[in-house]
């Protein structure tokens, strides 16, 4: 097997240990909602990763390890979903909501394309820091919240579960380009947020 | 010569390793001799581990859920 760190794990789940999957649902279920989210929507996601976990303990036995136990679970979770969609694929929304502190926009630039309002330095500058104010953190829940279902899974998956751009877009079945752009928009609330916050102390 | 607007645009390309090296250097130069450039570069990282770090859902029902897949498990073999 070409992930080492996956067999022990692997060897616990097939033997039927009931920590083990505790373990695997703890520390993939996030991932698998959020590509649920993205392909089905948030009404059925969750009946999808239910779904899915079923697929995932039926193939167990044939998971032969030449991908990551995680790919292997998005891609279970991916192909679920799209069944569930019988080929009734939303149109990819690349226009997107506006989030509750907007976002980089054109008017913080000169016609030169000079910083007309440069951000200000923040008085934290570290995660940890900024995390400790309850309130910020769910200010920024409220910006996740305001992203698009597809938005905020390809925020997710990059940011939260580390996934590189190529497999978000296999699982996804969605541009390079697109996701590119669904990614930066993303960001750049949440940046906005995270600098309305420091400037203002409020939501 | 990159403009600031242009530089933002940029930003995320350039944080996921998307630009051509030709674009990674113009990048470079820019942030090199742009101060407000740099801090917004700086800003966008500390926002990415912000979220990296933001607490977790908890995840409802684990413990049925877990014993629920490893009972399934066990009947299969």
């Amino acid at each position: 097997m070409d992930y080492p760190s996956d067999s022990a794990l692997l060897a616990r789940l097939l033997a039927g240990e009931e920590k083990a999957f505790r373990e695997l649902v703890a520390t993939y279920q996030g991932a698998m909602r959020a590509v649920a989210f993205a392909i089905v929507g948030s009404r059925n996601a969750d009946e999808v990763v239910q779904d899915a976990w079923l697929a995932v303990v039926r193939n167990l036995e044939g998971f032969q390890g030449r991908s990551s136990l995680k790919t292997w679970l998005l891609t279970i979770t991916a192909n679920t979903a799209k069944t569930r969609l019988k080929h009734n694929r939303r149109e990819v929304l690349l226009d997107d909501l506006p989030g509750p502190h907007g976002t980089i926009g054109d008017e913080r630039f000169a016609a030169d394309g000079h910083w007309l309002l440069a951000p200000h330095a923040w008085h934290q500058d570290s995660p940890e820091a900024l995390l400790t104010e309850a309130e910020l953190r769910e200010c920024l829940e409220k910006t996740l919240g305001s992203l698009s279902e597809l938005q905020g899974a390809v925020l997710q998956l990059r940011e939260r579960e580390g996934l590189e751009l190529d497999e978000i877009c296999n699982l996804l079945q969605v541009s390079l380009s697109n996701v590119r752009v669904l990614l930066h928009r993303a960001r750049l609330k949440v940046f906005a947020t995270l600098e309305h916050f420091e400037e203002t102390g409020q939501c | 010569m990159l403009s600031c607007k242009e530089l933002v645009a940029h930003s995320s390309d350039f944080l996921d390793g998307q630009l051509s090296l030709r674009q990674r250097l113009a990048v470079r130069a820019h942030l090199a001799m742009c101060l407000r450039c740099r801090r917004f570069i700086r800003q966008m990282r500390l926002s990415q581990a912000v979220l990296r770090q933001l607490p977790r859902e908890p995840i409802a029902e684990l413990d049925a859920l877990a014993a629920k897949l490893a009972e399934l498990r066990r009947r299969q073999r």
